[in-house]
C-alpha cells in the first residue's frame, strides 16, 4: 500500500530541522534511514503530516572520541558500525551487534539514531546501549539534554523524546581494555528481528569476574539489564560451567510476554540460553585478552 | 515396438535441451507488463471494503458519503451486483452434500462469514480517493458467535456458518478390511498429525485492469491461472459469455491462489458500471488477509505392518478446515482421500474424510491440493514403523513401494512406470556420508519422504485442451494456446515442443497465450496439467502440420514421403536434396494445403467412480518422487535447520531440464517453508499474520541448495512421455524434516510447522510441560 500523503522537507541545517520539528510538533516525524518509519508509513500505522528528512544534516554523521567514551552521530549507518569504520573500531562490540541487524539492505540505510529512537524492544542497538550504560543526546530548539539509556527507553516503541526533540547522538562508554563482549541472538528466520538477543560485557580481575553486564532484547517492552545476575557473578571464578550454573540457579529478572513468534515461556528459556552463551563467550574473550 | 528412452533422447533435437526461457530476459529487465503495470487513459482505481468481523450480520450499509466524495466514480454493494453468486461445480461428489453448495457471494449481502470478506467496491480517480471513500462507507455490523475450529464446528449445537450445516463434504474409501488387518498386524502405529494454514505468498499480489472495448466486450486483463473465469464475470454481470474476454499476462506466481476468481469479477463490475477502465491491485496485507489459503488438516492414522515392515493396513480419518466458503474444498478433500495411503501397496485401507465450515479464512487450491498434506501422515507413519522394527528407512519403503500394475486403494491400476523405490534409493544415496555436527550443541539427523501427486484433472471432468499451430510464409511458426503462464515456463515449453515437431529452432516459434477471445482454450494452469494437456494439444497440432508439410515437401523433392525429414528449418531427403521450409509453405499455399491446425487433446476420460467400492481410475496418472534431507538441531534452543536437501522425481521426460530443476527446487523450498516456519495464525477468526514480518517464509539464507535428481523413465502421458512436475516437489519436505528431526534428537513432531519452540518443548526444555 502506498503511504498516506504527507509534506516533505529536507532542511540543510540542524537548526532548521529543529525549528520545523518545534513548529509542527506531533504532526512531524523525522526521517533518518527510513528502515522503521517507511514501513510504518506504507502500512499507514504512522500518518504524519510532515516528514523531515535528516539526510542533509552532515553534522549528525560524526563520530567523536570523548574521555572514556565514543559519541556516535545519529545518522551513522549500521553498515559503518559493522565495518568498524574509523573511530568506531574502538568499540568492536558495535561491529558484532550491527552485523546482526536485519539484512545487508537494512544495514546499508538504517542508522544508529533511527534504531535507538524507534525503540523496538527486539532491536540490538538499544540493548548495546543498555549493556554499556550509555546515554543519548537529545536536541530541541530549546537546547540539549543527555538522558541515560536506562531512562530513555520508556516502553514498547516509546522513549523519553519530547515533541520537537531530536536524537542527535548516542554516547557509549568504552569498556576497559581487556574486557570481553559477546552478542548472541535467536531469530526465526535469517535477517529478522531477534526473538531474544543478549549482549554481555565481562571484565576480569585475576581470573575472577570483576564486573559483568548483561542486557537482553525481546524479553519485555524495553531492553532489560540483569542486575541480580550481574551482582551474583561478581567475584565468580571462571572454571568450566560456572556461568551456566549461575544463570541456571536463579530465575532471570525478566517478565516476557508471548506473541505469535514465541510464548512467554519459550522467550524465558531462550533468554537463559542466550545469556549463558553470551556471558561465556564474553568471559572467554576477556580471559584471552589477559593472556 | 517402443523406442528405448535413451534412443528417444538421442533422436530429439530441441526437447531435452536446457534452454533459457524466452520470457526470462524481459522479466529480469523489468520489461514484462504484469497485471498491475497496465495503464490506460482515464483509468480509475478500484478498491475493496472488507469485513473486520469473522461472523456478523450487516444491518445497514450507507454509501452516500462515499459516493458524494469528489473523484469517486462508483460505490457498489451487494444490491448493485446483478447476480451475486459465484458457483463452483463439484461433479462426482458422492456424499449427500450436493454440488450447488460450493458457492460464494460476490459481495456480502446481509451476512459476513470471515474477516476480510468483501462488502463493497469503490472506483475512483486515484487510489488515494478510493481509500478515503472506503473509510466513508458506513457499515453497521452486529457481531455474531462464530466457530473457529473444526472440533467446535462439528458440535451439534455449534453456530451454523451456512444454513445447511457445517459439514461441507465427505468422502470414504474402503479397500479390504482395515480393522481386521490392523488387529492381526505385527506392528501398529497410531498418531494424529496437524498441518497448518498457509498462504501462497507469491511475489505478485492479485491485480488486474478491466475495460469495455469498442465492440462492447468487457475485457479483464488480470493475474490469473484461469482465463475461463470470463464465464464467471459474465454470469455475475448477467452478460452472454461471449461478451466477456479475459487476458492473462505473465503471472508473478500462482500456486493455486489465482485458481479461484480474485479481482476479475470486481473489476468487471466496476468497469461495467462506470464505462471506464479500472485497475485493482491488492496490497500484500489484503492478499494475506482475504484470499483463500491452504487447508489445515487433522490426520489420524492407524497403520499396521508385518514383522518385515511390509505395510498391511491404514485406518485414516481426515478433517479439513474449509473456512467460511466452499471454493474447491470438496475437490481438495478428494485428492487427499485418494492419495492418503501414499505411494505404497497397502492391501487394507479405510479412509473417512470430511471438510468442515468455520469462520476462518476460506481455504481452496494450493500447490499440492490436498495430496501434499497427506505426506506428513503416511511418511511419518512408515518412518515410525521402520524405527519400531529396526529397519532401514529405504528398505521399509522399497518393500511396499507401488509398481506398475499395482492398484491404489480407490481401485485405479497404475499403467505407467512407478519410480518410488528408485527415487527413494537415489535421493538417500545422494546424501553421501554423514557429516559432523557444526558444534557440540548440535545433533545431525536424516529423513526420507516419498510421495505421489496426480497430474491432470479428475477423469470424470473429461478434461481437454486445444492449441493452434501455424506456419507463416517465411517458415516461422506461430503457436496460439490459451495457457496462462504462471512462471513455470508454460509458454516456452510449448515453443520447444512445436520446434521439435516441426524441425525448427525454438527462436523461430512465437507463442501467443492466455487470451480467451483469441487463443484456443487450454483449460486452467492448475493440477500439474498444462505441460501435459496443452503440451499434448500443441504436439497434436504440430504433428498434423508436420505430416502435411512433409507430404508437400516430398512432392517438391520428388522423393517418397518416408525419406523426408524436417530439420533446421528445411525439409531434407538425404544430404543432397533440401528445400527450405519457407518454400514448402509457399507450395502449400499454392496447392491449398492448410498451413495451420487446431489440435485438441482429450485426457483419459471416465465416469465418476464410487471411491468406497474401489471404482477404478480417478486421475490420468501420477508423478512419483522422494526427498532426503539432513537437518541439524540445536539442543539448547530447539532450532532445526536443513543442511542438505536432495529432491528426486520421475518426470518421464524433461522437456526443458532447466525448467524442471527450477520447479523441483522451488517446490522443495516452498515445502521446506511449510515444514519449518510458515503459518497463518488466526485468533478466533482474526488473522494475526497479514504482513511478511509476521507471516514467515524462508529467505535464501534459510534454505540449502536443493540438489535435484531428475529421473527420465521415458514413460508418462504428456508430450514425449513427460509427466507433470509443477506440484509434486512441494509434497515431501515437511515429512522428511519431521523424520530427520526424530533421527537427530529422538522426538517426533506431529504438528506443522516444526518450530524451534515445539522441538524445545518436546525435548523437555520448557518447564511448563
Amino acid at each position: 500500500m502506498p503511504a498516506a500523503p504527507f509534506d516533505y522537507e529536507a532542511p540543510a541545517t540542524l537548526a532548521d530541522a529543529l525549528d520545523l520539528l518545534r513548529e509542527r510538533g506531533e504532526d512531524a516525524r523525522p526521517l533518518a534511514g527510513g528502515q522503521s518509519l517507511v514501513p510504518l508509513l506504507t502500512l499507514r500505522l504512522a500518518r504524519p503530516r510532515l516528514v523531515v528528512d535528516l539526510d542533509r544534516l552532515h553534522e549528525l554523521r560524526a563520530v567523536r572520541r570523548t574521555p572514556g567514551a565514543l559519541e556516535v552521530g545519529a545518522l551513522v549507518r549500521h553498515r559503518a558500525l559493522e565495518r568498524g569504520e574509523g573511530l568506531l573500531a574502538l568499540c568492536p562490540l558495535l561491529q558484532e551487534a550491527a552485523a546482526l541487524i536485519g539484512n545487508a539492505r537494512v544495514r546499508a540505510l538504517g542508522t544508529v539514531g533511527g534504531s535507538v529512537a524507534h525503540a523496538d524492544p527486539a532491536a540490538e542497538l538499544p540493548a548495546v546501549l543498555r549493556a554499556l550504560d550509555g546515554a543519548v543526546v537529545l536536541r530541541s530548539a530549546r537546547g540539549e539534554r543527555v538522558v541515560d539509556a536506562g531512562d530513555f527507553f520508556v516502553g514498547m516503541l516509546t522513549t523519553a523524546l519530547a515533541p520537537g526533540e531530536l536524537l542527535t547522538a548516542v554516547r557509549l562508554p568504552l569498556p576497559s581494555p581487556g574486557a570481553g563482549f559477546a552478542v548472541e541472538e535467536f531469530s526465526r528466520r535469517a535477517g529478522d528481528f531477534a526473538v531474544v538477543a543478549a549482549v554481555a560485557v565481562v571484565e576480569l580481575d585475576g581470573g575472577a569476574v570483576a564486573r559483568a553486564r548483561v542486557a537482553l532484547a525481546g524479553v519485555g517492552p524495553v531492553p532489560a539489564r540483569l542486575d541480580r545476575l550481574e551482582a551474583a557473578l561478581r567475584g565468580e571464578r571462571l572454571e568450566s560451567g560456572a556461568i551456566r550454573r549461575a544463570v541456571a540457579e536463579r530465575p532471570l529478572e525478566i517478565d516476557p510476554e508471548g506473541d505469535i513468534h514465541a510464548s512467554a515461556e519459550y522467550r524465558r528459556h531462550l533468554a537463559a540460553v542466550l545469556t549463558a552463551r553470551a556471558l561465556e563467550r564474553a568471559a572467554e574473550a576477556a580471559g584471552r585478552a589477559i593472556v | 515396438m517402443a523406442e528405448s528412452p535413451a534412443a528417444t533422447r538421442e533422436r530429439l533435437r530441441v526437447v531435452g535441451r536446457r534452454l533459457p526461457r524466452h520470457d526470462a530476459r524481459d522479466k529480469v529487465l523489468a520489461r514484462t507488463l504484469y497485471a498491475a503495470d497496465w495503464q490506460m487513459p482515464g483509468m480509475l482505481e478500484g478498491a475493496v471494503l472488507r469485513s473486520p468481523y469473522p461472523a456478523a450480520r450487516i444491518t445497514r450499509i450507507d454509501t452516500s458519503r462515499a459516493a458524494a466524495c469528489p473523484g469517486v466514480a462508483a460505490v457498489l454493494t451487494a444490491r448493485d451486483v446483478p447476480h451475486n453468486i459465484l458457483w463452483t461445480d463439484v461433479p462426482g461428489q458422492t456424499s449427500v452434500v450436493g454440488p450447488l453448495r460450493a458457492r460464494v457471494q460476490v459481495l456480502a449481502d446481509d451476512q459476513v462469514r470471515y474477516q476480510g470478506e468483501a462488502v463493497a467496491l469503490v472506483a475512483a480517480e486515484t487510489r488515494e480517493i478510493a481509500d478515503r471513500a472506503l473509510e466513508l462507507i458506513d457499515v453497521a455490523y452486529e457481531a455474531q458467535p462464530g466457530v473457529f475450529t473444526t472440533e467446535d464446528a462439528l458440535r451439534p449445537d455449534a453456530p451454523r456458518v451456512h444454513e445447511e450445516g457445517n459439514v461441507l463434504a465427505t468422502w470414504r474409501v474402503r479397500c479390504g478390511d482395515a480393522d481386521t488387518a490392523l488387529a492381526r498386524a505385527h506392528a501398529v502405529v497410531e498418531q494424529t498429525y496437524r498441518c497448518g494454514l498457509i498462504d501462497h505468498a507469491y511475489l505478485e499480489p492479485e491485480a488486474g485492469v478491466a475495460w469495455i472495448d469498442a465492440d462492447g466486450v468487457v475485457v479483464v486483463r488480470a493475474s490469473t491461472q484461469v482465463i475461463e473465469h470470463f464465464r464467471d464475470v459474465a454470469d455475475v454481470l448477467g452478460l452472454p459469455h461471449n461478451k466477456v474476454r479475459v487476458i492473462g499476462p505473465y503471472v508473478g506466481g500462482g500456486f493455486g491462489g489465482k485458481e479461484d476468481v480474485t479481482v476479475e469479477v470486481f473489476l468487471g463490475l466496476l468497469a461495467y458500471r462506470t464505462g471506464r477502465p479500472v485497475r485493482m491491485v491488492w496490497s500484500r496485507q489484503e492478499s494475506l488477509l482475504a484470499r483463500p489459503k491452504r487447508h489445515p488438516f487433522t490426520l489420524r492414522y492407524r497403520t499396521g505392518a508385518a514383522r518385515d515392515g511390509t505395510l498391511l493396513a491404514h485406518r485414516i480419518e481426515l478433517t479439513a478446515d474449509a473456512g467460511a466458503y466452499a471454493y474447491l474444498s470438496a475437490l481438495v478433500l478428494l485428492y487427499a482421500t485418494v492419495t492418503a495411503a501414499g505411494p505404497y501397496r497397502v492391501p487394507h485401507v479405510a479412509v473417512d474424510a470430511r471438510a468442515v465450515y468455520t469462520n476462518n479464512p476460506p481455504t481452496s487450491a494450493m500447490r499440492g491440493f490436498g495430496a501434499m498434506q497427506m505426506v506428513l501422515g503416511y511418511e511419518s507413519q512408515i518412518d515410525q514403523i521402520a524405527r519400531r522394527l529396526g529397519l532401514d528407512p529405504v528398505e521399509v519403503r522399497r518393500r511396499s513401494a507401488l509398481r506398475r500394475g499395482d492398484r491404489l486403494p480407490v481401485g485405479q491400476a497404475l499403467d505407467t512406470h512407478v519410480a518410488v523405490a528408485e527415487a527413494a534409493e537415489r535421493a538417500w544415496a545422494a546424501l553421501g556420508p554423514p557429516r559432523a555436527p557444526s558444534s557440540p550443541r548440535h545433533r545431525v539427523g536424516r529423513g526420507l519422504a516419498c510421495n505421489l501427486q496426480p497430474y491432470g484433472r479428475l477423469v470424470w471432468l473429461r478434461d481437454w485442451a486445444s492449441a493452434w499451430v501455424g506456419l507463416e510464409a517465411d517458415g516461422s511458426v506461430v503457436v496460439r494456446c490459451g495457457v496462462p503462464d504462471v512462471g513455470g515456463g508454460q509458454a516456452s515449453s510449448l515453443c520447444q515442443i512445436a520446434a521439435e515437431a516441426l524441425g525448427v529452432e525454438p527462436d523461430r516459434v512465437t507463442v501467443h497465450i492466455a487470451d480467451s477471445a483469441l487463443t484456443p482454450l487450454a483449460g486452467t494452469t492448475t493440477a500439474t496439467r498444462q505441460l501435459y494437456m496443452s503440451g499434448n494439444a500443441v504436439l497434436v497440432a504440430a504433428t498434423q502440420l508436420h505430416d502435411e508439410v512433409r507430404r508437400v515437401a516430398a512432392r517438391l523433392l520428388e522423393t517418397p514421403v518416408e525419406q523426408v525429414a524436417l530439420a533446421d528449418g528445411a525439409a531434407t531427403a538425404g544430404p543432397e536434396r533440401r528445400v527450405l521450409l519457407a518454400d514448402v509453405v509457399k507450395e502449400c499455399a499454392r496447392l491449398g494445403v492448410p498451413r495451420s491446425h487446431l489440435g485438441v487433446y482429450h485426457a483419459p476420460a471416465g465416469d465418476p467412480v464410487d471411491l468406497e467400492r474401489g471404482g477404478g481410475r480417478v486421475f490420468p496418472d501420477y508423478t512419483f518422487g522422494a526427498h532426503a534431507v539432513e537437518v541439524e538441531v540445536d539442543v539448547d534452543t530447539g532450532a532445526a535447520s536443513v543442511r542438505r536437501h536432495v529432491a528426486c522425481h520421475d518426470v518421464g521426460r524433461a522437456i526443458n531440464p532447466q525448467s524442471v530443476e527450477g520447479q523441483v527446487q522451488g517446490g522443495a523450498v516452498m515445502g521446506l517453508g511449510y515444514g519449518l516456519m510458515e503459518e497463518i495464525i488466526v485468533d478466533r477468526g482474526v488473522n494475526l499474520t497479514t504482513s511478511f514480518a509476521s507471516y514467515l517464509i524462508p529467505s535464501a539464507l534459510d534454505v540449502p541448495d536443493v540438489e535435484p535428481i531428475i529421473i527420465e523413465s521415458g514413460d508418462g502421458k504428456g508430450p514425449f512421455a513427460a509427466r507433470g512436475i509443477g506440484e509434486p516437489p512441494i509434497g515431501p519436505p515437511a515429512a522428511a524434516i519431521a523424520n530427520a528431526v526424530e533421527d537427530a534428537v529422538g522426538v517426533r513432531i506431529t504438528d506443522l510447522p516444526i518450530t524451534p519452540e515445539k522441538i524445545a518443548r518436546a525435548l523437555g526444555l520448557l518447564s511448563g510441560g
